[in-house]
């Protein structure tokens, strides 16, 4: 499903230059749940950018589906985030002036898609927020909201759930309830890459991947 | 609708900044729409002034004749008479229909500790000069009865029958001049002859006001005066209102020019509001790229707040012109005393329309820079903070 091949990310901190990712090799198949560990600054985010078209490669070859993906132009990466992709992050970055209903449906909106009212409270129930769908983020608890961050990456019903440390600004309790909602959504066909720091969770995954100075080591 | 509600809430967030954001439009609005009500109020109530005259030329001592004769319209004293004698010289002019002799002074009424301004005109000759005039009561029929003007009459409670002292001289109230929303109800009128001797001037005169039997042959009658009576100007009507134009011209064009550089700064306050607000919501820009907005959706969304707000700003700027039309009229009337009677500041949705029309468009540039630099965002660079 995603092929990396080769991947290498350098950028510019000040006049030094630092060298994130170094001569990455993966392949993501479909329904796969893979969680990337390794120290602060190893490169995980980094990675994850890069699977996730956000950022593009210094080097090396993304391949989604069998097309090569790093040269494309910036509107046709837009396009394979609203239809492939979805992202969860550690500060779940809900828009605080937009109810649960609305913060859920943004994916649909940018990608001009008809908003399927019925079809959105299905999914909000299905997450347990049933009681929370005309209020605020600030009225909801960290679990809850990063609830309503992963029911809106799930909206567009992308091929694959990046989370970039979803459990990172969370309780155990929370932490836990989280992992389990990403299992179940990988149950049911849905391909995960999870960024932690929780080596607990991480050795729950299909396969663990250990990152250490831009490049794999395990 | 989401990015509507997500530009409001956005707004909403910072409260305060964007209302005192919205507050610099609506100031600038506010004052661009009062100067354009005025402008139109202005031209109408001119229009309006000349129709009601029911005289074509003023004949007025030389010297700065459109002053003067604007000056007697709006009842000011001028300190320099006509002799009535010259009247001779107009009515015999074949194309003149009548001539009558103004005069405006000041008297001391001294039951009511104050200065009156006193019109002095040919009783007979009323209903012909001013032809809308309405009374309760009647026309003097003697030299000791006098009309008082409505705002005069309501302000120290004067009726019918009421006697006034002036200069020693007892003057009985014949009739209360109905309101007519003109400088004529800030007056009380006397016979002309009354108050010559009251004045010591038995053939003194302010102007003279002349119509002719057709308006076409005007030009032709003025000219014509002016060569054969020595020491006198005529003013047409027209000319005088023209002369009242240009004087308050010069005025429109730099209040005008004020209005538009307020504007203009009230821009770059929304344009600065703009920044703060994408430099602060960084993160949240580059979130929205990951879920799928493209830089022309991040775009639209900035420049949809700056429309926003500059439109909310605009809206409560028309808002608080009307609410202030009256004070502002005050204000008006009293730096130019030479404008047209009746209402200044009328609301008229089409200046009301085009104020909001340029101030979205002012909106629309100013958030142009803010919105290029929200699209600009690297994702990355945004979602790491």
């Amino acid at each position: 499903m995603i092929e990396l091949k080769g991947i290498e990310k350098t950028y510019l901190r000040g006049s030094e230059e630092v060298h994130a990712l170094k001569s990455i090799d993966l392949k993501v198949s479909k329904g796969e749940f893979i969680s990337i560990v390794g120290p602060s600054g190893s490169g995980k985010t980094s990675l994850l950018h890069v699977l996730g078209c956000l950022d593009r490669p210094s080097k090396g070859s993304l391949l989604i589906d069998g097309v090569a993906v790093e040269n494309m132009p910036e509107n046709k990466l837009v396009q394979i985030r609203r239809k492939k992709i979805g992202f969860v992050f550690q500060q779940f970055y809900l828009m605080p002036g937009l109810t649960v209903f609305d913060n859920i449906t943004l994916p649909l909106v940018f990608s001009r898609q008809t908003i399927d009212k019925g079809k959105i409270i299905r999914a909000i129930e299905l997450l347990g927020l049933k009681e929370r769908i005309e209020h605020y983020p600030k009225q909801l608890s960290g679990g809850e909201m990063q609830r309503v961050a992963i029911a809106r990456a799930l909206v567009n019903e992308p091929e694959i759930i990046l989370a970039d440390e979803p459990t990172g600004n969370l309780d155990s309790e929370n932490s836990e309830k989280i992992f389990e909602l990403l299992k179940s959504l990988h149950k049911n066909n849905l391909t995960v890459v999870m960024v932690t720091h929780n080596n607990d969770l991480a050795s729950r995954a299909d396969r663990t991947l250990l990152l250490k100075d831009g490049k794999f080591i395990a | 609708m989401v990015f509507l509600k997500l530009a409001v809430a956005n707004l909403r967030r910072h409260g305060t900044r964007s209302l005192l954001t919205a507050l610099g439009i609506a100031t600038s609005v506010a004052v661009l729409f009062s100067i354009l009500s005025f402008n139109k109020g202005f031209s109408k109530g001119l229009a309006r002034e000349l129709q009601r005259t029911g005289i074509h030329f003023m004949v007025v001592p030389s010297g700065c004749p459109h002053e003067v004769a604007s000056l007697v319209l709006h009842g000011s004293v001028i300190p320099k008479f006509l002799n009535t004698s010259v009247m001779e010289n107009i009515v015999a002019m074949k194309d003149v229909d009548f001539a009558t002799p103004i005069l405006v002074t000041q008297l001391p009424n001294a039951e009511k500790f104050r200065v009156d301004l006193v019109y002095g005109m040919e009783m007979s000759r009323l209903a012909a000069v001013k032809p809308y005039w309405e009374f309760d009561g009647k026309i003097p029929s003697t030299g000791n009865e006098l009309i008082v003007g409505s705002e005069i009459a309501s302000h120290n409670n004067l009726k019918k029958g009421d006697v006034l002292t002036y200069s020693g001289v007892s003057f009985k109230v014949s009739g209360i001049l109905k309101k007519t929303g003109s400088q004529d109800d800030a007056f009380i009128y006397m016979p002309v002859e009354t108050l010559q001797t009251i004045l010591k001037k038995p053939s003194g005169a302010t102007a003279i006001g002349v119509k002719v039997k057709t308006p076409e042959t005007l030009a032709k009658t003025t000219d014509e005066l002016a060569e054969i009576v020595p020491g006198i100007q005529v003013v047409t009507m027209n000319q005088v209102m023209s002369s009242i134009s240009n004087l308050a011209a010069s005025g429109k064009v730099l209040s005008l020019s004020i209005a538009i550089i307020t504007i203009l700064v009230s821009a770059v306050g929304v344009m600065n509001s703009m920044l703060m607000a994408v430099f602060e919501r960084t993160q949240e820009i580059g979130m929205m790229r990951a879920i799928g907005a493209s830089r022309a959706d991040i775009f639209r969304i900035i420049l949809k707040e700056a429309l926003i707000l500059t439109l909310f700003g605009g809206l409560s700027g028309i808002v608080f012109a009307v609410a202030g039309s009256d004070i502002i009229e005050k204000f008006v009337r009293r730096a130019m005393p030479y404008i047209p009677s009746g209402s200044m500041v009328d609301f008229d949705p089409v200046l009301a329309a085009a104020s909001l029309v340029f101030v979205s468009e002012v909106g629309i540039v100013s958030g142009l820079y803010p919105s290029w630099k929200a699209a600009k965002i690297s994702p990355i660079e945004a979602i790491k903070g």
